[in-house]
């Protein structure tokens, strides 16, 4: 598989401490460690939201370290999704415009390729009925439950596309069944090819993935590989997480 | 979407929205009613000079006239392009009557004219010259309502009886500051009824385009021409003219300063609110990758419908407004030419005005945009500490403004509306004023009245001033003549913009205007020829003068030309002023009714104030009116406003310190003293600034309508006690209500708070 993400001795301030690492196309790799060690540090670093203070990161070759705020900007709309902790979304909005904001925004500026409102909406359904959210999109924000609302952000993000979804403790706010639910659905998309980088302090959710970075104290002192997620094995990998996130010194 | 985001936005946030959109249609209407009242009046002014062909110079004479020399005069002069004389008949006020209302009491000097031959027409309201038939007469427009008058009415002259046939508008002395009123009357009327007043004679120049009338005076001056009365020139008829009215649009014009900068604040205060509520949304939008300027556009975008509902609304606001206004323009000056012009310039006007708060919000949402996407996520700790004191300030800038909205036309009003104001206008600060002009003798007359004053025991001083025409020269061998008011200055002085008045028998004073044009400061030098002998003075003063053309000088030569110590002075004099004080258990009316029939005018100066400046007072005191109400609903309007906004921005402490024990009375408590504290404090910087910068500013507008050196006449009465009580008491108000929301917050909502 082909190198996706390069993120090369990233410093930034006294959090981050030289970290280097890479994902390959179609990876879902977790960022864990104790709080205050830098995960989501190393996560808005990563994802251009934030300026590390030394060290390069390379997105399927282009580096984009070096971009201005500008460009930085383009390059989140069009080749990342984000997913946030506090499922952040417009209030003025329900949750079906809330999922084309950034397809209608980014669609504006084409001119080439341009797509209708009835085939963004149209994208918009598809996906939103994958998560099981289909009847939501009339609904305000503050009228489903934490874990539809984070699937909607889930939704959002995937719609231009991107080469790579950013997860900062996607299930942090939820409760237990909402955060099962999340959680698979990210499992299904990297299961089509999306690739993923998310941060987490539940083993859990860490063992749904491929690999596990371990960070303290700004630098990453272990790694771990674990198989392709199948279907009845959730179990054991969250034993063999557990496990060696106490050699890790959780 | 955008439109979606900003009419849901919009819906959720009715009342800032609401409070937006009003602060910007009322700075639109304001400023858009300045812009359109002041074009109507220019364009009026100038319409009705155009129409009515307005001498451009105009020299006023009593007595004899050679008219030969003064058609020499013209001859030489190629930027003549006609002159005539025309006559005033001086009618005695106590003679004459409007529709059963006799005029003893006007303080006008009021005549008779024939139509103008060549130009200076008298035009009816119509703004087309009317045709006079015998037994009919044209009444100037600025007594229609003075004396309630209607086509039909009787005018009497003595025993002659006149119909009224209409009203004329009069370029050079439709203004109420301006001395004389003629009335138009049919040539067969005017002889008969020549022999009942004093004839005098105006000697009128209009000029080619371009030409200086100034040039033209010095040297009509210097070529020794009849020139016994004031000399008028085109600009001083104008600023006669637009001062009355000005002075209004003034006032709206201030209010419409004052009330933008409050609107900037108070939708700069609501934006700030808003982008702080809105922070994590933007933060997402910015995560989420949509560009800065694309943020900024979404509000802007919003910002902009809500200014253009301002803008609609504040323009058709101003052309409701704009009738009742004009109206009393329209009056005296007819119809302004500008139409479309006027109109389009309003429009400007509001464009200008929502240009300047849509710039301040782009300048508000460009220092937002330095906030990072993980900032506005993520806000820090230190922002939440910024709800201190800080968040008070508002309730004092605004409370500030208002008190200063409240306080400049009040004082301006107490100030036009006080007898010392005249004394900026070049009148003394005296009682009574008698005038001994348009006489055969005026100095026999004079000398009579001075002896009858002088054994006058109800008199508690009094003072001679008579005025001279003298040939000046200046050091650089410029002639020039000079109108010099001789006597005692000092015993009823007018304000002095520079130096004093003159004490000694060589020191002079100069009219602004004078000074001006012949380029003299205190302190500089210049000669009169007195009896054929060249009498060195120095200029001791400068003041400001709208009488006699506003070119006057004032010297310490005695009155008594017997009593000079340097020289003998038989210059003939043109006309004395005679100002008196009376002890106070003295009658004035009496007094005044005494000296009456000795055949002079004699003015009670409060009267002659009233008269002269009624009509602006009035409209100075309904604008201040105006400003006053505004003032107050804004208090009243963005208090409220800002203590709900206030409570609701520390809503989480009113729970916690609920849940801590605290009672809704002991919160409400803490709240209204720091809310009172604040608008006290705003209190009393608007009024260091309206008694400052406030006189400052209209020391500046006064200065270009010819008053100089002015200080407010404070009613302090009306500043330190009324103002600050109907600020405070509105404030008072306006914070109890703003905190009636403590009540309905929570004891338990700390505990649930998810930040």
């Amino acid at each position: 598989m082909a190198e996706l993400l390069k993120v090369e001795k990233l410093c930034k301030n006294q959090i981050l401490n030289q970290v280097s690492f890479t994902m390959e196309t179609g990876e879902m790799v977790a960022v864990m460690g104790p709080s205050g060690s830098g995960k989501s540090t190393l996560l808005y670093n990563v994802a251009g939201m934030d300026q590390p203070s030394d060290g390069k990161v390379w997105l399927n070759g282009q580096e984009i370290t070096g971009l201005s705020e500008d460009e930085k900007a383009d390059l989140r709309l069009h080749r990342m999704g984000f997913v946030f902790q506090q499922m952040n979304m417009m209030g003025n909005l329900n949750i079906l415009d809330n999922i084309l904001l950034p397809v209608v925004h980014s669609n504006k500026g084409k001119k080439e390729n341009k797509k209708s409102k009835a085939e963004l909406i149209n994208e918009a359904k598809k996906l939103m009925q994958k998560l099981s959210i289909s009847d939501l999109g009339d609904r305000s924000i503050t009228q489903v439950s934490g874990g539809q609302l984070q699937r909607a952000c889930i939704c959002r993000s995937m719609m231009n596309q991107p080469e790579i979804l950013f997860a900062d403790e996607p299930t942090g706010a939820l409760n237990k069944s909402a955060a099962a639910e999340v959680m698979e659905e990210f499992v299904k998309l990297n299961q089509e090819g999306t690739t993923i980088l998310l941060v987490t302090h539940d083993s859990k959710v860490a063992s749904r993935c491929n690999r596990i970075l371990y960070l303290l104290d700004g630098s990453i002192c272990g790694e771990l590989t674990l198989h392709r997620m199948e279907s009845g094995t959730e179990k054991l990998r969250e034993e063999k997480v557990n496990k060696w996130l106490m050699e890790m010194g959780w | 979407m955008i439109r979606k985001l900003i009419w849901n936005d919009i819906r959720q946030n009715k009342l800032l929205s609401v409070v937006t959109v009003v602060f910007m249609a009322i700075s639109a209407m304001l400023l858009a009613l300045t812009v359109v009242l002041f074009t109507n009046l220019l364009g009026a002014i100038d319409n009705l000079m155009e129409q009515a062909q307005t001498p451009d110079f105009l020299q006023m004479h009593t007595g004899e006239i050679d008219e030969e020399k003064v058609l020499q005069f013209a001859e030489q002069h190629t930027e003549i392009e006609e002159w005539q004389i025309s006559r005033f008949l001086n009618l005695e006020n106590g003679t004459l009557s409007l529709g059963g209302r006799s005029l003893a009491d006007s303080t006008q000097d009021n005549g008779l004219c024939v139509q103008g031959e060549k130009f200076d027409f008298l035009l009816d309201m119509e703004n087309e010259m009317p045709y006079v038939s015998q037994g009919k007469v044209y009444v100037p427009a600025c007594y229609r309502a003075l004396y309630d008058l209607s086509v039909g009415d009787i005018m009497q002259i003595g025993s002659c009886k006149l119909n009224i046939a209409g009203f004329v508008r009069d370029s050079q002395m439709n203004s109420m500051m301006s001395s004389s009123k003629r009335f138009l009357v049919s040539k067969e009327d005017y002889e008969k009824i020549r022999e009942q007043g004093e004839e005098e004679y105006l000697i009128e120049f209009l000029l080619d385009e371009g030409a200086d009338a100034g040039v033209l005076g010095t040297a009509y001056a210097t070529e020794g021409l009849p020139a016994n009365g004031p000399t008028i020139t085109g600009p001083l008829i104008r600023m006669m003219n637009a001062l009355s009215d000005g002075m209004m649009i003034l006032v709206i014009f201030l209010v419409s300063i004052v009330v933008l900068l409050i609107s900037m604040l108070c939708i700069r205060f609501i934006l700030a609110l808003e982008m702080e509520r809105d922070k994590r949304e933007v933060g997402m939008l910015k995560a989420l990758g949509i560009g800065k300027k694309d943020i900024r556009r979404l509000y802007f975008s919003k910002y902009i419908l809500l200014s253009v509902c301002g803008a609609l609304t504040g323009l058709v606001a101003a052309y409701l407004l704009k009738g009742p206004l004009v109206k009393q323009m329209q009056e005296l000056y007819g119809r302004s030419q500008g139409g479309w012009q006027t109109e389009s310039i309003s429009v400007m006007a509001v464009v200008l005005v929502e240009g300047i708060i849509l710039l301040s919000i782009r300048n508000i949402l460009k220092k937002a945009e330095k906030l990072s996407a993980l900032e506005a996520l993520f806000p820090m700790e230190k922002e939440e500490k910024r709800k201190g004191w800080g968040q008070y300030l508002f309730i004092a800038f605004v409370v500030a403004a208002c008190v200063f909205l409240m306080l400049v036309p009040q004082n301006l009003y107490s100030t036009l509306s006080s007898p010392e104001f005249v004394t900026y206008m070049g009148i003394g600060d005296g009682e009574i004023r008698i005038d001994v002009r348009q006489m055969q003798d005026v100095n026999q007359t004079t000398e009579q009245i001075t002896a009858k004053l002088e054994n006058d025991g109800r008199i508690e001083k009094y003072t001679v001033l008579q005025t001279k025409t003298y040939l000046a020269f200046l050091k650089d061998g410029t002639k020039y003549n000079l109108t010099v008011e001789t006597g005692n200055h000092t015993i009823f002085p007018v304000s002095y913009v520079a130096g004093k008045a003159p004490e000694q028998e060589t020191e002079l004073a100069l009219s602004t205007l004078n000074a001006e044009e012949l380029g003299l400061q205190v302190g500089d030098g210049l000669q009169l020829l007195i009896d054929n002998k060249k009498i060195n003075y120095t200029v001791c003063g400068i003041y400001s003068d709208i009488t006699n053309g506003g070119k006057t000088a004032k010297a310490g030569l005695p009155a008594d030309t017997g009593d000079s110590k340097i020289v003998r002075d038989d210059t003939p004099v043109m006309w004395s002023i005679l100002y008196v004080s009376l002890k106070p258990s003295v009658s004035r009316e009496q007094w005044m009714e005494e000296y009456n029939s000795t055949g002079v005018k004699v003015v009670d100066i409060a009267d002659y104030v009233a008269e002269t400046y009624g009509q602006t007072l009035q409209e100075i005191k309904l604008a201040s009116g105006v400003a006053t109400g505004t003032a107050v609903v804004i208090i009243f309007v963005v208090v409220t406003l800002f203590m709900r906004l206030i409570v609701e921005r520390n809503r989480y402490s009113v729970s916690l310190q609920k849940a801590l024990g605290f009672t809704n009375e002991s919160i409400k408590r803490a709240y209204m003293v720091k809310g009172l504290l604040s608008a006290g404090a705003g209190g009393f910087v608007g009024l260091l600034l309206g008694g400052i910068l406030g006189e400052e500013l209209c020391g500046i507008i006064l200065h270009s309508l010819g008053a100089e050196g002015f200080q407010f006449v404070v009613a302090w009465e009306k500043v330190l006690l009324l103002i600050p009580a109907i600020s405070l008491l509105t404030a008072a108000a306006a914070i109890w209500i703003g905190i009636l929301e403590i009540k309905k917050v929570k004891a338990f909502e700390c505990c649930m708070r998810k930040e």
